[in-house]
C-alpha cells in the first residue's frame, strides 16, 4: 500500500480547501480553522501548509480575485486535486476500518 | 478605493523587505484582509499584536519558499532526453578540444595510476603475514642486549627459551622455534643443489603458522629426528612429478640423510619468513643450553584470543633475568647487576607477528629482508600529493577549456536553462571524464606493474582490484574526482550573466589567479627538489662506481663453496693456476665486495698493550694480495720462503695510524691471542698495503690485519683471457673431478661490486620515475595556467602590437609572470633539497658534495621546462592579428 504523507494538520487544512469548494485561500482557510476547530494558529502555518501541500500534489491553486479590502492585491484560490481527495478517502477509509475492530465494549467499561 | 483600515506600516514595510517575492502579493492581501476583520472583531491593539505575529511567522526561516514554476520544471524533467542531450554536447565538445581533452585524460590518469600502484604496494607491505588464520595472536619473542658496548640485540634466543616458556605460563598456548641453516647443500641421486631456504623447526611450528599440506599430516611430519617436509615447488625441483613422501635426501658433504615427511604449499611472498625446506629440530639432541648460549633461534608464541602481550611480556622479563643471570654467572662469573653496571643490558621484548615486516629493527638478523614503515609513509604521502595535484590540475584544464564555451552557457540560458541544468551538465561531463581517466590509468598500472615490480621487488598483481570493494570504491572514488574537479568550471559558467557572455564580455577573475599560482609554486617546488634529488643521487652512484677501491676487481673471478671440497681445495686451486689463462689464485674467504662477516676484534701494540684498536682480521694466503693487485706500500707481501710467516700480519694504512705506527711500521709487534696456559702471541708485522674499501663505500675504512692462515670458502682467481667459456668449461670439469656435494659456480667480481649498489641504484630508479612523472604534471598545471590566463590578455598583447611592440617582446611579457613563480619555487626548493639530500649522502662514507651547479641546472631545467609550455600559449597570442583580437567589441 503507498503510504499517504499527510500531518494531523495538513488533514485538517486540506479538508478545509475541499469544504471550502474553490473559495478556499489564506484568509477562508484560517478563519474556517478557528471557526470550526477553536484552534488559533499564526498565518504562516496555515501558509507553509498550503504551499506544502501543493508541493505533495494533494491541491492545486491560481492567482485570482483582487478585491478592494485586500488593497486590489490578488489571492491564491486553493482547489483539491483528486489526488487530494484520495488521500483524504483513503485515510476516512482507514479509520471507519479501525473503528470496526474496535471492541464494543471498550467504552462502556472506560466509563465515558 | 482604499479600505478604511490599515495596518501598521513599518510591519508592512518589513513583510515587503522579506518576504520572498513570489508569494509576496498574495500573502500582503491575505494579511491585510485578516487585519481588517481583526479590527473589526476585537480591536485595534489586538489587531496590530496578531497582524504583527503573522507578520513573523511568514519571514524567513519560518516561512517556506514557493518553488518557482521553473524549479518545479526542472525537477520533474531530468529525464533522459535531457540526458542523453548533454551527453552528445560532451563527446562534440571533447571531441573537437582533441588536445587539451587528451592533455586532461592522460594527466588525471597519471595521477591515478600512481595512486593505484601506490596503493597496491602499500596494501601489499601491509598484508605481511596476514595469511596466518591466528595472526593477531602470534608474538615473537626479540632480545636486547648490549654486550662488551655494542648492540647485539636481535630477534634470536638461545634453544631453552621455547621450553622454558611453554613450561612456565599456561596463557602461552604453542610455542614453536626456528633455526636458519641456508645454504646447505642437498643432493639426490646425483643432482645436488645450494638450498638458500632451509630452516628448521620443531613439530609445533604448525599448529602456529598457517601452511595446508599436500601430502603429509601435520600433526606428525617433524616429530622425528631427521624428518624434512618440502613446499611444492621445491618437490617438483627434485622429483619431477614423483611423490615427495618418502623419499630420502642428502645434507652437506657428510651426506646426512633426512627423509620426507610432508609436502606443503608454497609460501605466500608476503611472509617475513621463507622455506623450500623446513627440516626437524628433533635431529638435535636438546639440551638445557639457556637462553644466550647459542642464540640462534626464532621463537614464536601462540597466545589466548584478545589477551593483553604487554602483561605476559613482563612476566618474560622476569623469568628471562632469572635465566640470564645464572648463565652469566657461569660464563662471565659476574651477576646481572654488576653486568648492567658495567654499561651492558638485557631485556626481553614481544613482536607482534603482523608487525615484525615493517617494524622490526633487526635488519641484518632477520629471516628476510624486512620492509620500512617509513617508506609506507613517504608513498602515501606522494600518491596523496599526486591526487591533489592532478585533481587540481584536472579542474584548471577543465575550467580553461569550458571559457571557451561561455557562448554556449549563454544560449542555454537564453533558451531558459537554469543554473541546476548547466551545472548538472558540466559536473557529467567531468566525471565521464574522470572515469575515462580511470580506464586509461588501469591500463597505465597493467602496463607500468612489470617495470614497478622489477623496481620495487615485489610480485605485485592487479588481482586486488578485481575485489568487488576495491573496484566499487574506485569508481566511487573517480566519481567523486570528477565531482569534485568538475564543480568549480560548473558553478562558475554556469553563473555567468548570459547578455555578458553573449556579448563577448567574460571577465576572469585575478582572485583566483593567486591560487593558481600558488599551486604552480608548489607543483614547480616538487618538481625542482625531485630533479636535485635524482642529479644528486646519480653523481653519488656514479663516484661510488668508479672511485678507485684500493684493489684492481677486473678480470677476476670467485669460485664458491670451494670448502666443500675439503682437502681437496687447494689441490684444485694448483690444477687451475696451471692453466695459462690464469695468473694467479687465492683461497679465501674474504671477497673484498659486499658484506663480509662483521668480527671485529681488538688487538693491541705490543708496546701499549692497554689501548686496544679494533680491527677486522683477515686469514688469507700468500696469493692473495697479488690476486686482488692491492699495493703493497711498505715491506712486503707473504711468502711460502719465510717459515716465520705465520706469526707475521700484514696491514692496512688506517690501521697503522689507528696503532700510532706511522715511522717505521716493519718489525713492530702486536700482541696476539693468549693461549690457556696464559702464553701471549705476538705477531710482527711484515708490510703494509694501502687502504682499500672492503665492503661498499657507504662504511670508512677501519683498521685491517692480515694473518697468513687456512681460510677456504671460495678461491679468487686472477685471469687473462677473451676466450672465457672455454675456461670456464674446463674449471668445471677439473671440479667435477672431485666429484664433491656442491654444483660449480662462480661470479665476478665486478659483477659483485655492482649487485652491492643496487638499492641505490633503485632508489635512483624510484627518483627518475617520481620526478618525470612530477615534472609532466607540473607541465600540465602550467599548461592549464597559461591557457587560462593568456585568453584574456589578447586584447592587450594586441594593443601593445599595434603600438608597435615587437612579436618576442609580447612573448616575454606574456612570459615573465610564470617566471617569477619558478623562480620563487626555486628559492624555496634550495634548502630543502639540499637539507633532504645531506641527509641522505650522511649514509656514506665516501660521497660526493652537493655543488651549487646542481641547483642552478635544476632551475635552468624547469625555467627551460616551462617556458616551453608557457610559449605554446604565448606564442599563439602574440602572433594573432591585432585586428582580430582587438575588432570584435
Amino acid at each position: 500500500m503507498r503510504r499517504t504523507y499527510l500531518g494531523e494538520f495538513e488533514e485538517v487544512v486540506l479538508l478545509m480547501v475541499a469544504i471550502l469548494d474553490g473559495e478556499g485561500y489564506g484568509v477562508t482557510v484560517s478563519q474556517a480553522l478557528e471557526e470550526h476547530t477553536g484552534r488559533i494558529v499564526t498565518f504562516g502555518t496555515v501558509h507553509n501548509t498550503l504551499i506544502r501541500l501543493e508541493e505533495k500534489g494533494f491541491v492545486q491553486s491560481e492567482l485570482g480575485g483582487a478585491t478592494a479590502e485586500r488593497g486590489g492585491r490578488r489571492k491564491r484560490l486553493f482547489r483539491i486535486t483528486a489526488l487530494g481527495s484520495g488521500a483524504l478517502q483513503e485515510i476516512q477509509q482507514l479509520r471507519q476500518n479501525l473503528w470496526q475492530l474496535l471492541p464494543p465494549h471498550t467504552f462502556r467499561l472506560g466509563g465515558i | 478605493m482604499r479600505s478604511p483600515v490599515q495596518p501598521p506600516r513599518w510591519a508592512h514595510w518589513l513583510l515587503t523587505k522579506l518576504h520572498p517575492d513570489n508569494t509576496l502579493e498574495e500573502v500582503e492581501g491575505d494579511l491585510h484582509e485578516l487585519y481588517t476583520h481583526w479590527y473589526n472583531s476585537s480591536g485595534k491593539t489586538r489587531a496590530t499584536l496578531r497582524y504583527l505575529l503573522s507578520v513573523v511567522s511568514v519571514l524567513p526561516p519560518f516561512v517556506r519558499r514557493r518553488k518557482t514554476n521553473k524549479q518545479q520544471h526542472y525537477t520533474s524533467s531530468l529525464n533522459s532526453i535531457m540526458i542523453r542531450n548533454y551527453l552528445k554536447i560532451a563527446f562534440r565538445t571533447l571531441k573537437r578540444q582533441k588536445i587539451s581533452t587528451s592533455i586532461n585524460i592522460v594527466g588525471l590518469a597519471i595521477g591515478l595510476a600512481t595512486c593505484i600502484l601506490i596503493l597496491l604496494y602499500v596494501q601489499d607491505e601491509l598484508s605481511y603475514d596476514r595469511y596466518n588464520e591466528k595472526a593477531d595472536r602470534i608474538f615473537r619473542v626479540a632480545l636486547k642486549l648490549r654486550l662488551n658496548g655494542e648492540d647485539a640485540s636481535g630477534p634470536v634466543l638461545g634453544s631453552s627459551a621455547a621450553g622454558d616458556l611453554q613450561q612456565e605460563f599456561p596463557e602461552v598456548l604453542k610455542v614453536t622455534h626456528i633455526q636458519n641453516q641456508s645454504g646447505e647443500f642437498v643432493s639426490y641421486g646425483t643432482t645436488s643443489f645450494k638450498e638458500d631456504h632451509l630452516l628448521y623447526a620443531d613439530s609445533a611450528f604448525f599448529d602456529v603458522f598457517t601452511i595446508p599440506f599436500l601430502e603429509g599430516d601435520p600433526k606428525r611430519a617433524l616429530t622425528e629426528p631427521n624428518t624434512l617436509v618440502v613446499t611444492e615447488e621445491t618437490a617438483r625441483k627434485y622429483f619431477g612429478n614423483q611423490e615427495a613422501t618418502g623419499k630420502v635426501l642428502l645434507f652437506g658433504s657428510d651426506k646426512t640423510p633426512y627423509r620426507i615427511t610432508g609436502v606443503v604449499r608454497d609460501l605466500p611472498v608476503n611472509s617475513h619468513f621463507h622455506f623450500n625446506m623446513l627440516a626437524s629440530l628433533a635431529t638435535y639432541k636438546e639440551r638445557h643450553m639457556g637462553w644466550l648460549y647459542n642464540m640462534n633461534y626464532y621463537t614464536y608464541l601462540l597466545l589466548p584470543e584478545k589477551y593483553d602481550y604487554k602483561q605476559l611480556e613482563a612476566k618474560i622479563s622476569r623469568l628471562a633475568e632469572k635465566e640470564v643471570g645464572v648463565e652469566l654467572q657461569q660464563f662471565l662469573s659476574i651477576s646481572l647487576k654488576q653486568f648492567r653496571e658495567k654499561g651492558d643490558d638485557f631485556g626481553i621484548f614481544l613482536q607482534p607477528l603482523t608487525s615484525i615486516h615493517l617494524y622490526s629493527p633487526f635488519g641484518g638478523t632477520e629471516l628476510s629482508p624486512g620492509g620500512n614503515i617509513l617508506y609506507v609513509y613517504v608513498l602515501t604521502a606522494i600518491a596523496f600529493f599526486m591526487l591533489i595535484i592532478a585533481c587540481v590540475n584536472f579542474m584548471n584544464l577543465s575550467t580553461a577549456t569550458a571559457v571557451r564555451r561561455s557562448r554556449e552557457v549563454g544560449v542555454r540560458k537564453v533558451l531558459g536553462s537554469v543554473k541546476g541544468q548547466l551545472q548538472l551538465q558540466f559536473l557529467m561531463e567531468s566525471v565521464l571524464l574522470a572515469i575515462a581517466a580511470l580506464v586509461v590509468g588501469l591500463l597505465m598500472v597493467g602496463l607500468g606493474l612489470p617495470f614497478f615490480n622489477q623496481l620495487t621487488g615485489k610480485a605485485l598483481t592487479m588481482s586486488l582490484l578485481i575485489n568487488p570493494f576495491v573496484a566499487v570504491g574506485l569508481v566511487a572514488g573517480a566519481v567523486l574526482v570528477g565531482l569534485l574537479a568538475g564543480s568549480y568550471p560548473a558553478f562558475y559558467l554556469a553563473s555567468f550573466k548570459p547578455v555578458a557572455v553573449l556579448k563577448g564580455r567574460v571577465t576572469t577573475g585575478r582572485g583566483s589567479f593567486n591560487l593558481r599560482s600558488g599551486l604552480v609554486v608548489f607543483q614547480f617546488f616538487i618538481t625542482i627538489s625531485m630533479i636535485i634529488a635524482t642529479v644528486t643521487a646519480d653523481r653519488q652512484l656514479r663516484y661510488m662506481r668508479t672511485q678507485s677501491l684500493g684493489f684492481n676487481r677486473e678480470q677476476v673471478l670467485v669460485i664458491h663453496d670451494t670448502h666443500m671440497l675439503r682437502n681437496n681445495e687447494s689441490v684444485f686451486r694448483d690444477r687451475i693456476i696451471q692453466s695459462p689463462q690464469v695468473i694467479t689464485g687465492s683461497i679465501s674467504g674474504q671477497v673484498p665486495v659486499g658484506k663480509t662477516n662483521n668480527d671485529n676484534t681488538t688487538v693491541m701494540a705490543k708496546e701499549n698493550p692497554d689501548k686496544g684498536v679494533m680491527s677486522r682480521f683477515y686469514y688469507v694466503d700468500d696469493a692473495y694480495v697479488p690476486t686482488l693487485g692491492m699495493h703493497v706500500v711498505q715491506g712486503r707481501n707473504f711468502s711460502k720462503s719465510f717459515s716465520t710467516d705465520s706469526f707475521a700480519v700484514i696491514l692496512n694504512e688506517t690501521a697503522v695510524r689507528a696503532l700510532g705506527w706511522q715511522k717505521d711500521p716493519i718489525g713492530r709487534e702486536l700482541v696476539g691471542n693468549i693461549d690457556d696456559n696464559g702464553v701471549k702471541t705476538y705477531y710482527r708485522v711484515i708490510g703494509v698495503v694501502s687502504d682499500f674499501h672492503f665492503e661498499s663505500l657507504r662504511q670508512k675504512i677501519g683498521p685491517l690485519v692480515m694473518f697468513l692462515g687456512r681460510n677456504s670458502g671460495n678461491i679468487l682467481v686472477k685471469t687473462h683471457t677473451d676466450k672465457l667459456p672455454q675456461l670456464l668449461a674446463s674449471l668445471k670439469q677439473q671440479w667435477e673431478s672431485f666429484s664433491p656435494a656442491a654444483p660449480f659456480s662462480y661470479s665476478f667480481l665486478d659483477d659483485r661490486f655492482a649487485q652491492v649498489y643496487l638499492s641505490e641504484q633503485k632508489i635512483e630508479q624510484v627518483l627518475t620515475l617520481f620526478s618525470s612523472l612530477t615534472i609532466f604534471i607540473a607541465c600540465l598545471g602550467l599548461f592549464g595556467l597559461a591557457t587560462y590566463t593568456a585568453a584574456p590578455r589578447t586584447k592587450e598583447s594586441g594593443v601593445h602590437k599595434v603600438l608597435g611592440a615587437s612579436g618576442s617582446s609580447v612573448v616575454a611579457l606574456l612570459s615573465k609572470d610564470f617566471l617569477k613563480l619558478i623562480l620563487i619555487a626555486l628559492v624555496l626548493a634550495t634548502p630543502i633539497a639540499w637539507w633532504g639530500m645531506d641527509q641522505w649522502l650522511k649514509g656514506f662514507a665516501y660521497r660526493v658534495t652537493i655543488d651549487w651547479w646542481i641547483f642552478a641546472l635544476a632551475g635552468l631545467l624547469a625555467i627551460g621546462i616551462a617556458l616551453l609550455t608557457v610559449s605554446f600559449q604565448s606564442i599563439k597570442a602574440a602572433l594573432m592579428d591585432p585586428m582580430k583580437s582587438l575588432r570584435s567589441e
